[in-house]
């Protein structure tokens, strides 16, 4: 379909020159897309913004949530940079949203891409896998701790490869791979999902070109794949940053921060200092410190891919 | 995620022959196997006797058939109950969703104005910090508009997740534009272009996002946990946890209401699992 | 479940004879007479209550609160329970936003932290059928009175209150050739022989553990350190306020409570399948021979272990001693309190409703055996309860134990303990450093919550 200029079929009114026409035309194509956009805002403003905001002007005061929120300026702050606790939570943080949102990225794309291979069944495998995501989280905490017993089902698979008992959970150096295992596990068939919808809406014409250059399986996916998957792969990777920076269910459940601090990160430190310790103004210090993190990371990630997102969109 | 005609996917770039195939299958479905283990141990554990599940070997095909675990397990408490509450719940979260996460990613993706990139960041931001915090805020807001132990307050703060508005933003942002700008040239209204151009072109994303949605609102644990303190807005996961805590309960019982709360959300993958496909062009696929 | 299944029919007169009766009981129902008509008076009042989840103590307090509302129509309870670690934050978030219960059960090593906010109320307890403080103080163990009563005030009014025991298993015991009742490890030394005794292992690995801790929850982990860190000579906190685990004697506690494992090899302290609601799974599954553990219903027995459970193959005794001096448990309870923030009248109505709860110790000791309750008079001489199997330790636990530290920042102290712990059981830190550490934690603490 050819674009036809603007000027021609657009309504005028009598004497108006086109482009007069054409910047109110414009207006009110913005004033949809904001229309569109309004009831989304007046929700956040009303539901999360609000509480937001409370929450981090309670990190300035000292709160227990049966007397009124005492101001006591930046001493939650200065507390938590003395906290070894808080020092060690935040580079487990750091740790297991890094290697999780790595390894979601990368199994999620694996995923999809053997998916993707067509081969018989795929689409029965792929329903399969996406079934795992489905689970409960209190189920999947359950099973997931009595498979990574001492003598439970994974060890049991891994004694023919001659590895002696693993103590996965309680385990200072396995706990955290563990739990990010587990995590990835769980979500990773989410971004298949999402990577494999992408992969489906390449164009064909830049792969029978590649082709036909005689380009190999990889040079094809290096050169062409992964750059025109750039959008979706900035699109998994914020999200699968941002949920893992929220999980708290499955290492609270799993192993309770445990063994000592090995798995304790911040969504659970938070937990614990406001509703185990009744210091909601240190819980939410914590919160602001977390959700600095968050938005430096999501603002990088921004930069990076929005460029590409105009090439592409 | 543009539809693709069936046709034109059958040779695909990706496509295996010969002995590739073969060991392709192979290893696709070893490796299915092996991610679904869990799911499975959990659904085999379902049907056995409580002991079973401590003893650590596992019995794939159990011996010793218990498939009253399932009725047991549901007369123990108010489940039935429960499964309502929370099936309700989740889809109004859903219907919420679907619509307003569309029309906030839509504009999002297709109206550029000064500062969009900044309206999107901002719409992340709900998602850094996280509930634990703002739960007595959120709580004092349903309380105040007198929500509380009702499924509007058990829906409300769920109704648009920035997730969805990213997914949908996502999604629509690999619309050609000239279809769009075509429409409106021809004098069509903005909401007629939304629903009979847009909307078509992104099924696969409304699929997911219904589906993402749904289960995320029936996994909820915390916030129900805070809104209701009355039994009969109860939902699943409440109950799921204090079934667990009653020793009396067989550990095998837990499962099975494990187990049938997957089912739900299963269904409406089932239900939605057509639209993705043919979104996918997988309706070639056998 | 809510008071839906409120029935108005008017109940039958108690049916069983009064001669045995205990004389509490007598002025209870007494007292409950009196006091009817009175509230009869004052019209209709709604109350509403919350407690935690067990299998036998809250259908019993439930069955309590019905048959008071039959004989009280005009007061109305709104009965809610929620899981035992969920319940203290529901009264939180509660009290924040205003929402929170008119009474509720307090685990009773959370009262510090109420009474130092203020949040519950002082009791009356001429309202409760005493007539006067001393005569509340003779009728309860001083572990119970040291934590809910204050200044002379008294802030709870107990329900059960029990301490720990170390549940044998005797069939173990008599196939290692030992006998339950003379080789009962009742001093520390003892202890870990004997647990070594009873361990079986296949190689590595271990068929039988002689003896296991449980480590899934801080509070247990409290529990069971409490007493050796006490009879080992140590303190939680000096009389400064400062923590003092980490001194001589608190390093001597840890490396007692390690050496089961470590040095007797009785014990594979990553190897359990304790759950929560079970944490004493590994012994009900008969994986270990002793475990130390709060008195255990027989249905909890029952549904893991059939055999043990109708066989009666095992018997509680006291801890071990340390150093020649006898074994001390760790006693803890739960308590009725009042919403500080109540109005008057409905402060009132708890106090008559939980004077009638209490007031049938055979009832509740019917329903939720082998718990204990708090008081001490006129219900342990019952045929029925001195029927039960080896209630003299069930009762010498509860009257000759410990209490845990009182201090407001209690689930602070009990985190940094668990953790300690964690790392000197399952990673073999140095047990100095990390008390240390620990200490450190437990101080930082309390200075912020001062400050």
């Amino acid at each position: 379909m050819t674009i036809q200029t603007l000027a021609s079929p657009v309504r005028t009114e009598d004497g108006d020159a086109p482009a007069a026409v054409a910047s109110r035309f414009n207006r009110r194509i913005r004033r949809w897309g904001l229309i569109f956009i309004a009831p989304t805002l007046l929700f956040l403003l009303i539901f999360k913004y609000g509480p937001m905001l409370w929450a981090i002007g309670l990190s300035f005061t000292s709160y227990d949530m049966v007397s009124q929120p005492q101001y006591i300026g930046l001493q939650n702050y200065r507390l938590l940079l003395e906290n070894p606790v808080f020092l060690e939570t935040l580079v487990n943080t750091l740790v297991y949203v890094g290697a999780s949102t790595a390894l979601m990225t990368v199994a999620g794309l694996g995923l999809a891409l053997a998916i993707n291979t067509r081969v018989p069944g795929a689409r029965h495998c792929m329903t399969a896998i996406f079934l795992t995501n489905l689970m409960p989280i209190i189920a999947v905490c359950l099973v997931c701790r009595l498979l990574l017993h001492p003598y439970g089902l994974v060890n049991q698979m891994l004694a023919p490869l001659g590895i002696e008992r693993i103590d996965w959970l309680t385990n200072e150096a396995t706990a955290m791979p563990a739990i990010v295992f587990v995590t990835v596990w769980r979500f990773a068939p989410y971004f298949m999902v999402v990577f494999l919808a992408a992969l489906l809406a390449l164009p064909d014409d830049y792969f029978e070109a590649a082709e036909l250059d005689g380009a190999g399986v990889f040079r094809r996916f290096w050169h062409i794949t992964l750059p025109l998957l750039m959008p979706t792969v900035f699109f998994v990777v914020v999200v699968s940053a941002l949920l893992s920076a929220r999980i708290f269910l499955m290492p609270f459940i799993m192993t309770g921060g445990g063994p000592g601090n090995a798995t304790r990160v911040l969504s659970m430190l938070i937990y614990e200092t406001g509703f185990s310790y009744m210091k909601m103004g240190q819980a939410a210090a914590i919160s602001v410190v977390l959700f600095a993190i968050m938005l430096v990371f999501t603002t990088f990630q921004m930069r990076l891919f929005m460029r590409r997102e105009q090439v592409y969109s | 995620m543009t539809t693709i005609p069936s046709e034109e996917v059958a040779v695909s770039r990706w496509q295996l022959t010969g002995w590739k195939r073969g060991l392709g299958l192979v290893l696709l479905l070893a490796f299915t196997i092996a991610f679904i283990i869990p799911i499975l141990w959990m659904v085999t554990m379902s049907f056995q006797a409580g002991d079973k599940m401590f003893q650590l070997g596992t019995e794939w095909i159990p011996s010793v058939w218990h498939p009253e675990n399932y009725p047991n397990a549901l007369s123990r408490a108010a489940f039935a109950g429960y499964f309502l509450n929370s099936g309700v719940v989740s889809l109004v979260v859903m219907a919420g969703n679907l619509i307003f996460c569309t029309l906030a990613g839509y504009g999002l993706a297709k109206f550029r104005f000064p500062g969009d990139s900044i309206v999107l960041l901002l719409i992340l931001s709900t998602l850094m910090l996280p509930l634990e915090v703002t739960l007595v805020p959120t709580f004092l807001i349903i309380y105040n508009f007198g929500w509380m132990n009702t499924y509007m307050g058990l829906a409300g703060p769920l109704l648009i997740d920035a997730f969805g508005v990213f997914l949908m933003r996502q999604s629509m942002l690999s619309i050609p534009n000239d279809y769009i700008e075509a429409a409106r040239i021809d004098g069509a209204g903005e909401i007629r272009i939304l629903l009979q151009i847009i909307l078509p072109q992104c099924t696969p994303a409304l699929a997911v996002l219904a589906i993402i949605s749904f289960r995320d609102s029936w996994d909820q644990f915390l916030w129900p946990l805070t809104v209701v303190s009355s039994d009969a807005y109860r939902t699943f996961p409440l109950g799921l946890v204090q079934f667990g805590e009653d020793y009396g309960n067989p550990p095998s019982e837990q499962l099975a209401i494990a187990v049938l709360a997957t089912i739900p959300v299963f269904l409406l993958f089932l239900v939605f699992q057509r639209s993705i496909n043919r979104g996918f062009g997988l309706s070639g696929l056998k | 479940m809510d008071n839906s299944e409120n029935k108005p029919t008017v109940r039958a007169a108690k049916s069983k004879g009064v001669t045995r009766r205990d004389a509490l009981a007598l002025i209870g129902a007494a007292g409950a007479a009196v006091a009817s008509p009175a509230l009869a008076q004052a019209g209709r009042i709604n109350l509403s209550f919350w407690t935690f989840e067990n299998p036998q103590q809250r259908p019993w307090l439930h069955k309590r609160v019905r048959q008071y509302m039959e004989k009280n129509p005009n007061v109305n309870v709104e009965f809610q329970w929620f899981t035992f670690a969920d319940l203290g934050k529901k009264i939180s978030v509660g009290y924040a936003t205003g929402t929170a219960p008119d009474g509720f059960v307090s685990q009773d090593w959370l009262m510090p932290t109420w009474q130092a906010k203020g949040l519950i109320a002082p009791l009356d307890i001429q309202k409760l059928g005493y007539s006067s403080y001393k005569a509340f103080a003779d009728d309860f163990p001083e572990a119970f009175l040291a934590g809910a009563t204050k200044d002379g005030k008294v802030y709870g009014f107990p329900t059960w209150f029990y301490g720990f025991l170390n549940y044998l298993n005797v069939k173990h015991f008599a196939s290692v050739g030992l006998d339950p009742e003379r080789d009962a490890p009742l001093s520390w030394e003892k202890f870990g022989e004997v647990a070594k005794q009873l361990t079986i292992k296949d190689g590595n690995r271990f068929t039988r553990q002689g003896f296991k801790f449980a480590m899934h929850a801080p509070q247990w982990t409290m529990v069971q350190f409490n007493p050796i860190l006490i009879g080992a000579g140590g303190s939680w906190f000096d009389a400064t306020g400062k923590c003092t685990i980490n001194n001589a004697a608190g390093v001597k506690a840890m490396k007692l409570r390690a050496s089961i494992a470590k040095e007797y090899g009785a014990e594979d302290p990553a190897e359990s399948i304790a759950t929560n609601p079970l944490p004493q799974m590994d012994w009900l599954k008969e994986r270990a021979s002793m475990f130390w553990c709060h008195p255990i219903p027989p249905p909890a027995i029952q549904s893991q272990n059939p055999a043990m459970a109708t066989e009666r193959y095992y018997r509680p005794v006291q801890y071990a001693g340390i150093d020649g001096k006898p074994g001390i448990s760790t006693t803890y309870g739960f308590n009725l309190v009042i919403n500080a923030r109540a109005p008057a009248e409905k402060q009132a109505a708890l106090h008559d409703l939980y004077k009638f709860i209490m007031s049938d110790a055979e009832d509740c000791w019917g329903d939720t055996q082998p718990f204990p309750i708090a008081r001490k008079s006129g219900w342990t001489d019952n045929p029925k309860v001195q029927s039960f199997p080896q209630i003299a330790e069930v009762l010498k636990a509860r009257d000759q134990g410990v209490f845990l530290p009182r201090t407001p920042v209690y689930n602070e102290l009990a985190d940094a303990v668990h953790r300690a712990v964690q790392r000197v059981m399952l990673n073999n830190v140095d047990i100095q450093a990390t008390l240390n550490e620990a200490a450190a934690e437990v101080d930082r603490a309390t200075a912020s919550a001062r400050g």
